[in-house]
């Protein structure tokens, strides 16, 4: 069994800042991390290999800094790395990212399982993952919170409004991972940081992976950010104060004022 | 395999810091501070080859280690003191404890220890001190006496005590300074050999959660084959081979140490709101409190950088760059610490925030491997060899140097190193023409003005060559903000404390001369824009730190 995972290099955004005045990111001294949706499908990924044996490919885009999170994965325990590093991939969104995944997922070759994060926390958008699935053309379960292979099927459960369902798939299948909000990411011990060093991390230009350049950056991607904002704050609530019957007479005054109850 | 790159570096140090993220909470350090408790589960974990297995970094890599480069030991150890100085020691202890068989063990000692190091993730402390023998190591007491059988050598038996040796009480292996016969020399001795006691655990004021404890040997029977490097006599010079390097571990523990506690009270002053406005907006509160600690630390940091990378070309010496990094980073950190409470007002002076106990904690670093006094004197008599030997051209050569780089980069403050040197160059000549190193306090002002230069040269190099050190969290040109600073102000210390103790010390000089001379005034004349700098530091600051 082979697993792709894709994975990605993003500022810690518990520490990124939007600039109120460009409605841009400072980076300035963020630290970049694996993102976490990321780590977990990694991880899971690796509990599959730990019990079928199956082989973990991991694959990123990126400048040639995205090579950390390569070196992580393969530091947990990743096979091999692949690394997609051209100035053709910059600007790409969502959709040209995906196509760009997805060419390099067809060089590797032989696949059965391909793992993405939910989304990436830089960007939210949560549709990278669906549109790989588009382009290689194989079904797709999103919002998976656990997965477990089983011969040549896998088994998820999925989240969904209210609950989740249990979904069992045939292979290949492209599967995206949410976590739990008790998720804790595991990171390597120092030996097998320094061990990782010896395992092959491949990059790739948009040439190495056939990619049509049109298809790619900019021209290759249909969407347009206009603007970028953070919400504005929310306005300040009115406290008050009294005994529990004053409170509760209070908040009746002020429903029935808005209309809320009659 | 290969030695480990900057990206494995940056891997080892997240695992660490994810691990003290969520292992090692603020609640749980308070705690063992207050018990006067070593957390041995933490330092196990922390050995625990799966989990991190730090001490591996120590331990070459034929003997199942990672043969860790300076480079990557010392950013582990600033790291370290920024979770805690404490489990820091104790782990340095480790270090520390191994290294006079890394420097004089037999191939087979080697196999034997650093595997059993390695694998059984054994604490080992480092029994150099005595009552009487601390920077002094030559008033040595504890003997090891010869064990003869059939005419030969077959073992040593030690008698004797020694006192504040980390992981003292805790340790599974010991290696021990003892006069031997033939001479001073290390012995390995593990716990539980008869007659080998551990003293209680002393009441510190900081480190609280490192065990220190004295060490008793009653007649201890150790066999030979436990004398590392089967040779005797050969302690010192195993004791001083590493030196350069221990210390430039500890100059990264002041470094961390300080760090910590200036970044939480910058993040405590972004949102303590005073006067209108959060402090950390306060020009005043800034400049006095905070900016200048941080344009010192990545001096340091520079300055730690460069030695390390020397020395794993030299692999061992550079005894006085190692002091100068200890006393400058430790000496930086400690005041940073209690300007950090002074930041902090009321709250600092609490043990509910880290800042007081970072005070405490901090503190050591500027006592253990070498006190400040003790560096001051090493650093003064390793440059004043220099500048007698080079007929006072010294630092004048290195003037010269920072003349050309200031043609190149105008913006690194390379003018006022050229200056600041000229001016030590001076002060260095007078005090050798009027005698005044008789004078004991003279030689420790000297190491100090000679370290300040130092590593302000080094810092303004690094900057000039546009290299980022690693581990920074500013960017090239914040840097180059720093350095310019850093270089007017240690020119200006150099050159002020240079005429105090000169004129100080020999009223009989020429003070129109000899000020002329140390040109006090053109360093002076640098000064203009220093606040505007200053400032954009703290907007940086401002930038980077902000929640």
């Amino acid at each position: 069994m082979h697993i792709i995972v894709c994975i990605k290099q993003v500022p810690d955004s518990t520490q990124v800042k939007v600039d109120p005045k460009t409605g841009t990111l400072i980076r300035a001294g963020v630290p970049s991390i694996l993102n976490p949706y990321d780590h977990f499908a990694l991880e899971k990924a690796l509990a599959i290999k730990a019990k079928t044996g199956a082989k973990v490919t991991v694959l990123s885009m990126g400048p040639q800094q995205a090579t950390a999170v390569l070196r992580l994965a393969l530091a947990l325990g990743a096979d091999e790395g692949v690394l997609l590093s051209a100035r053709a991939f910059a600007g790409s969104d969502t959709w040209a990212t995906a196509y760009a995944l997805a060419m390099a997922v067809k060089k590797i070759g032989q696949f059965d399982l391909v793992l993405c994060g939910q989304m990436a926390i830089d960007g939210d958008t949560a549709q990278t993952g669906p549109e790989m699935a588009y382009h290689l053309n194989i079904p797709q379960i999103t919002f998976c919170e656990s997965i477990d292979a089983n011969g040549n099927t896998v088994v998820v459960k999925k989240l969904i409004e209210g609950g989740h369902q249990i979904l069992q798939a045939d292979l290949p299948l492209l599967v995206t991972m949410t976590m739990p909000a008790d998720y804790v990411a595991k990171y390597p011990s120092f030996m097998a940081a320094h061990k990782a060093q010896d395992k092959l991390i491949r990059t790739w230009t948009d040439a190495d992976i056939g990619a049509d350049p049109h298809k790619l950056g900019l021209e290759g991607s249909p969407t347009r950010v206009d603007r970028i904002f953070p919400p504005p704050a929310r306005t300040k609530g009115e406290m008050f104060s009294g005994s529990d019957m004053e409170l509760a007479n209070k908040f009746v005054e002020i429903l029935k004022k808005e209309r809320v109850v009659k | 395999m290969a030695k480990n790159d900057l990206t494995t570096r940056n891997l080892m140090l997240d695992s660490l810091k994810q691990y003290a993220k969520n292992r090692i909470s603020f609640n749980l350090l308070r705690e063992y501070d207050a018990k006067n408790e070593i957390p041995l589960d933490i330092l196990k974990e922390m050995y625990d080859h799966d989990i991190l297995g730090v001490h591996l970094l120590l331990i070459p890599e034929e003997y199942g280690g990672l043969g860790g480069q300076t480079t990557e030991i010392y950013r582990v150890c600033e790291q370290l003191a920024r979770i805690d100085l404490g489990i820091a020691t104790g782990v340095f202890a480790t270090f520390l404890g191994s290294d006079p068989l890394n420097v004089g063990g037999t191939p087979e000692q080697k196999a034997k220890w650093f595997k059993k190091i390695a694998h059984e993730n054994k604490l080992v402390a480092y029994g150099a001190t005595e009552a009487d023998a601390g920077s002094d190591l030559v008033s040595l007491r504890t003997r090891a006496e010869h064990v003869i059988q059939n005419g030969k050598v077959v073992g040593y038996k030690i008698t004797g005590s020694k006192m504040w040796i980390s992981n003292g009480g805790v340790a599974d292996i010991y290696t021990v300074l003892a006069l031997a016969p033939g001479g001073p020399s290390w012995f390995i001795v593990e716990k539980g050999t008869p007659g080998f006691t551990q003293d209680v655990h002393e009441d510190k004021h900081g480190i609280r959660l490192s065990n220190t404890a004295g060490l008793a040997f009653d007649e201890v029977y150790v066999p030979a084959e436990n004398l590392i490097g089967l040779k005797e006599g050969q302690g010192f010079l195993q004791a001083q081979a590493v030196f350069g390097y221990t210390r430039l571990m500890v100059a990264a523990f002041g470094l961390g140490g300080g760090e910590e506690a200036v970044e939480t009270a910058l993040e405590y002053a972004g949102q303590r709101i005073q006067a209108g406005g959060p402090l950390s907006q306060k020009q005043g509160f800034m400049l006095k409190l905070i900016t200048p600690h941080y344009i010192r630390f990545e001096a340091a940091r520079a300055y730690i950088d460069w030695t390390a990378k020397q020395l794993e070309v030299n692999n061992h010496g550079l005894a006085t760059e190692g002091a100068i990094a200890k006393l400058y980073a430790t000496e930086s950190g400690n005041k940073a610490a209690e300007d950090a409470i002074q930041a902090m007002g009321g709250f600092g002076y609490t043990k509910e925030f880290a800042v007081e106990k970072i005070k405490r904690d901090v503190k050591i670093t500027c006592i253990y491997e070498g006190t400040s006094e003790v560096l001051e004197m090493t650093i003064f008599r390793g440059r004043w060899q220099e500048h007698l030997k080079s007929r006072g051209q010294y630092y004048l050569n290195q003037a010269a140097e920072f003349d050309a780089l200031h043609a190149q980069n105008p913006q690194v403050g390379a003018d006022s190193i050229a200056l600041g040197f000229r001016a030590l160059a001076r002060i260095l000549e007078d005090c050798r023409v009027n005698k005044l190193t008789r004078h004991q306090y003279v030689t420790f002002m000297l190491g100090d003005l000679i370290s300040e230069m130092e590593v302000a040269a080094v810092f303004t190099r690094q900057c000039a060559n546009k290299i980022v050190t690693e581990g920074s969290r500013f960017d090239l040109a914040t840097l180059c903000t720093m350095a310019r600073v850093n270089a007017r102000q240690s020119a200006f210390k150099t050159a002020g404390e240079g005429l105090r103790l000169i004129l100080g010390t020999c009223p009989a000089i020429n003070t129109a001369e000899v000020s002329q001379a140390v040109n006090l005034v053109g360093i002076e004349d640098k000064m203009r824009g220093l606040i505007d700098d200053m400032d954009t530091v703290s907007a940086k600051l401002r930038e980077i730190f902000k929640k």
